[in-house]
């Protein structure tokens, strides 16, 4: 981010561009001053910014300031603001336009990177996975898996399976780093008897050139993955445990005008779906010990995108599989929760520091429920609060809906139980 | 001498006494200390509490007159560069256009570059397109346009500036909330005044070898304490709205005879539309009206539409003083803007002056031939020096430039300086070190006074949320140790809502509710108790906050 370059950076007229940007009363002209945003915002105080001042400083004309400042880049675009704004005033707009006029070689070089590597896969893999890497991985995987025994002597993980009604996408860490954690989610697809696919094109679930800043970059990635899921004629487009990858393609299709005629769903929602269906018995009957869990909900998912409904859903999933007992809420919770910080590509922006005081709020707030456990369907939550954890000395561990699943229906392999803890490593085994 | 026998009260001497703290005054004040003489310069309430704190702040290139006053554009534009060169710093030398709308009467606007040859104002016509190009804002009904040198002023800086000046010149005082009550004359002189603390109630009596009567809208009344009865002046009410933010680059003028809303002037991040005008017999109780912003947006619709759809946060009014010639009509429009210089002489008092009407653009050359009269009078033969002389800034003088203390902010990034008003970014060191060091700050600096000094109070919140934050901070360093500090409070947002109630539609109206909600549901503050002493803020605020 430092790094010397002629390249001068775009002064933007963000008075001019909040305007054209936000919704009529929803204008930074509409701004109240009553810091509702900064108050409730985890990036107050870095590079001596926040919401409130970024509205004002645009009011006040202070464009270079806000072209070049590097709180961009600690905002994670959360939407948090906005949800509690009495005038429904978006900050993240305007900061995602900053962050697309900042030279390429000045922005993050992780998320530029990871942009990079998925314009450059035909998987629009942020890890640059190569599609025959990603086959390849599968189908070792799936044989892994069958070796387990009879249970799953049959089990399947299709990929390019013409007219099965879920595409299924992939986070690029499982078949990049740990390809042991794909085979609980797919001994719940086998369970409930889905009919599914992978794709060898646009299977990626991630999406790091939206926190580019980079319209164009963004849109090419939806449109890669739309047209993956038109070419295996798919009736749901289904999101694995990611928060970002969601909203990128959900809001994408309405932001760029694409035609999309699938259904864009969560793995969460189809999780608590298959429970009231009966399809997925799962209970909390291994609880025995009272271990304490608590639910991230992903911004990008709940707040952003499916809202309150999508929170439900959470909950009563987790409530499911850890008992009521012992399910504790953080506060606040649901549309009004706060980023962990993982979000909006600053896990991969490299300002360690920043993003750590970022998390701290969230920290915080996980210590305060004093659960062993946090629950979340993102992989950015996922790792940022766990790196919390180790940077604060939490003792806390962090763990995907899948495994806790597979826990309760007593499917999880020996090998699929990396963030599970010592009190959980043998149960059921 | 009744003071000193009475053994009670202040007693000031000094070899001027200037009354009016606005920029003619401080100007007068200023002058005169560059020749090395002392004053003491009093107000009943602070500076710039008259029309020098309710204008628009437009340095006039002159062209506003140049159709009907040639000898004030002229001294406008005179004076107007000469500012431009002493006091850059309170100058934003934006420049100006006059545009006319279909339906303006042509010849007047065909007639301009004329008028303004006569008075030496440079004046370039150019197309409707190439005034929408500079100007995006402007209607697509123009119909010819004219750039000028057009300007734009702070009014409180300057004031300020002068009063810092003469104070390191020649240890001249200011007293706020010093008001008049008589003179003592004997033998053909003014020997002493007596005012009245109208904080503490105490007496102050003043010896002065001259008295300046720089009283503005007052003027009138302080020259009949002295006995004198020539000066005669018209009031004329003005009322204007200011914009969240900045609207155009440029002031831009309406080209026709001056009407209501025919001038939209920057203000650095802000706009004000202006202005009305209204000839009233009382100067109490002077505040803007609902009717009165409805013809100013009618009005500004014309020139710039997005006026329509614009949120405004205050309109406020301020009072022109105007000269009243024998036998001229009584129309606020037409009257001089030009000034007179009264040695009173003739009434029979060899030591006072009354110097009235006026400009603010103008405000320079009244202090100067003001300052020529009464230093002839004590015989200093020093020859004014302000058409030269730079005007030096301070740190405890800077902070009333609208957008100044958000770049001041943006360019230390002191990481623990608490910004205390989010609204116009203005930190505490701003407030402290007006505080320890303004003018004025000799006496308790309140709300009020740093709101003068400051833009506290002027963003798009108008005070609902800074007046707690710097009350809490003057609470916090003993500046306030009774419960006065919160009544001041009070005075200062009760004072705001009256100039935000008649902008309250649009997106502004939850602003008020939110304020209200603050300031009375929450706070109480229209239930504070109100007994106290004497406080001239008291005369412009309400018992209690108005509810809307």
């Amino acid at each position: 981010m430092s790094t010397a370059s002629q390249t001068p950076t775009r002064i933007i007229d963000f008075k001019t561009a909040a305007r054209e940007l936000l919704p009529p009363g929803a204008s930074y002209d509409a701004c109240l001053s009553c810091g509702l945003c900064s108050a409730g915002c985890p990036a107050s105080g870095l590079e001596g910014m926040d919401p409130r001042r970024f509205i004002r400083m645009a009011m006040l004309g202070m464009n270079e300031e806000l072209s070049t400042t590097a709180w961009v880049w600690t905002c994670t675009q959360c939407q948090r603001c906005k949800y509690v704004c009495p005038m429904s005033i978006d900050v993240s707009v305007l900061v995602g336009l900053a962050r697309g006029a900042w030279p390429t070689e000045k922005k993050p070089r992780g998320i530029v990177r990871s942009c990079e590597a998925q314009m450059r896969s035909p998987g629009t893999s942020a890890m640059g996975l190569q599609e025959e890497d990603f086959v390849e991985t599968v189908e070792e995987e799936v044989a892994s898996v069958r070796a387990q025994g009879e249970r799953f002597a049959r089990l399947e993980a299709p990929i390019d399976k013409q007219g099965a009604h879920f595409f299924v996408n992939q986070n690029s860490r499982e078949p990049g780093t740990e390809p042991e954690e794909m085979a609980p989610l797919w001994k719940i697809f086998d369970y409930v008897g889905a009919d599914w696919t992978y794709s060898s094109k646009g299977w990626a679930a991630e999406n790091f050139c939206m926190f580019t800043g980079d319209d164009e970059a963004w849109r090419k990635m939806v449109e890669q993955r739309v047209a993956a899921v038109k070419r295996l004629g798919c009736k749901v487009w289904l999101n694995t445990e990611c928060g970002h990858s969601f909203y990128t393609l959900w809001k994408g299709v309405e932001r760029f005008g694409l035609e999309a005629d699938f259904e864009a769903g969560s793995l969460v929602s189809y999780y608590a779906r298959w429970i009231r269906e009966g399809r997925l018995p799962v209970n909390a009957d291994w609880n025995t010990q009272g271990i304490k869990f608590t639910v991230q909900d992903p911004c990008q998912l709940v707040r952003k995108s499916l809202g309150d409904t999508m929170a439900d859903d959470l909950r009563f999933v987790a409530r499911r599989l850890v008992g009521d007992a012992n399910f504790v809420d953080m506060a606040p919770c649901r549309s009004a929760n706060y980023c962990c910080g993982g979000g909006g590509g600053f896990l991969q922006a490299g300002m360690k520091e920043l993003r750590w005081a970022y998390g701290k709020r969230k920290f915080d707030q996980i210590m305060t429920t004093q659960a062993d456990y946090v629950l979340t369907p993102c992989h950015n939550c996922h790792s940022q609060i766990e790196d919390l954890g180790q940077h604060f000395h939490g003792g806390y561990r962090v763990v995907h809906f899948w495994t806790l699943i597979c826990l309760s229906l007593g499917i999880l392999g020996e090998n699929e139980r990396k963030y599970l803890g010592p009190d959980l490593a043998r149960l059921g085994l | 001498m009744d003071a000193q026998t009475a053994g009670h009260g202040q007693v000031f001497e000094t070899e001027v006494l200037i009354i009016g703290g606005g920029a003619t005054g401080t100007g007068v004040m200023r002058d005169l200390a560059l020749r090395g003489i002392h004053c003491l310069l009093i107000d009943r309430r602070d500076l710039n509490a008259g029309a020098s704190g309710g204008n628009h702040g437009l340095l006039h290139s002159g062209g506003r007159y140049a159709a009907a006053d040639a000898d004030t554009a002229a001294e406008c534009r005179r004076e107007g560069d000469i500012l431009k060169a002493v006091a850059p710093e309170c100058i934003d030398a934006c420049g100006g256009l006059f545009v006319a709308v279909e339906g303006d009467d042509p010849e007047f606007a065909a007639r301009f570059p004329e008028h303004c040859r006569a008075a030496g104002i440079e004046c370039k016509a150019i197309t409707p397109a190439e005034a929408r190009a500079l100007e995006p804002c402007l209607s697509e009904k123009v119909v010819a346009a004219y750039t000028v040198p057009d300007a734009t002023v702070d009014p409180f800086r300057i004031t300020l500036e002068n009063v810092n000046h003469a104070r390191e010149l020649t240890q001249s005082i200011f007293l706020s909330h010093t008001e008049l009550e008589r003179f003592v004359v004997a033998g053909g002189s003014i020997r002493s005044a007596i005012c009245r603390d109208s904080r503490s109630g105490e007496t102050i009596s003043i010896h002065a070898r001259q008295v300046v009567n720089a009283a503005g809208a007052w003027a009138m009344r302080v020259a009949r304490l002295a006995g004198c009865s020539g000066v005669k002046l018209l009031y004329s009410k003005g009322t204007l709205i200011i914009s969240n933010a900045r609207i155009g680059a440029r002031v831009i003028n309406r080209l026709r005879a001056p009407g209501d809303g025919d001038i939209l002037v920057p203000g650095g991040t802000v706009s004000l539309l202006g202005t009305t005008s209204q000839t009233v017999d009382n100067l109490d109780d002077i505040h803007p009206t609902v009717a009165e912003v409805d013809r100013l947006v009618a009005e500004g619709i014309a020139m710039v539409p997005e006026i329509a759809h614009t949120r405004f946060i205050r309109a406020f009014s301020g009072v022109r003083p105007l000269l009243l010639a024998a036998g001229a009509a009584a129309d606020g429009r037409k009257a001089s803007r030009g000034f007179s210089l009264f040695d009173h002489e003739s009434e029979g008092l060899a030591n006072f002056a009354t110097v009235a009407g006026g400009k603010l653009t103008t405000f320079r050359l009244m202090a100067e031939k003001t300052g020529d009269l009464v230093a002839r009078r004590l015989g200093n033969k020093q020859p004014c020096k302000t058409e030269t002389t730079p005007l030096p800034s301070g740190d405890a003088i800077r902070w009333t430039e609208p957008g100044f203390a958000p770049r001041y902010w943006a360019a230390r990034r002191e990481p623990g300086g608490l910004i205390l008003c989010e609204c116009e970014m203005v930190p505490t060191s701003a407030i402290d070190a007006i505080v320890d060091n303004a003018p004025g700050a000799q006496s308790q600096m309140s709300l009020n006074a740093i709101a003068v000094r400051s833009r506290v109070g002027k963003g798009s919140c108008q005070g609902a949320f800074c007046s707690l934050r710097v009350s809490s901070h003057l609470y916090d360093r003993q500046v306030y140790d009774s419960p006065e500090g919160l009544r001041n409070t009070r005075d200062f947002v009760a004072q705001r809502f009256k100039g935000v109630a008649p902008v309250a539609w649009g997106e502004h109206l939850p602003q008020l509710e939110l304020a209200e909600a603050l300031h009375c549901s929450l706070l109480g503050l229209d239930h504070l108790a109100d007994d106290r002493v004497v406080d001239d803020s008291a005369q412009q605020a309400p018992a209690g906050v108005q509810k809307p």
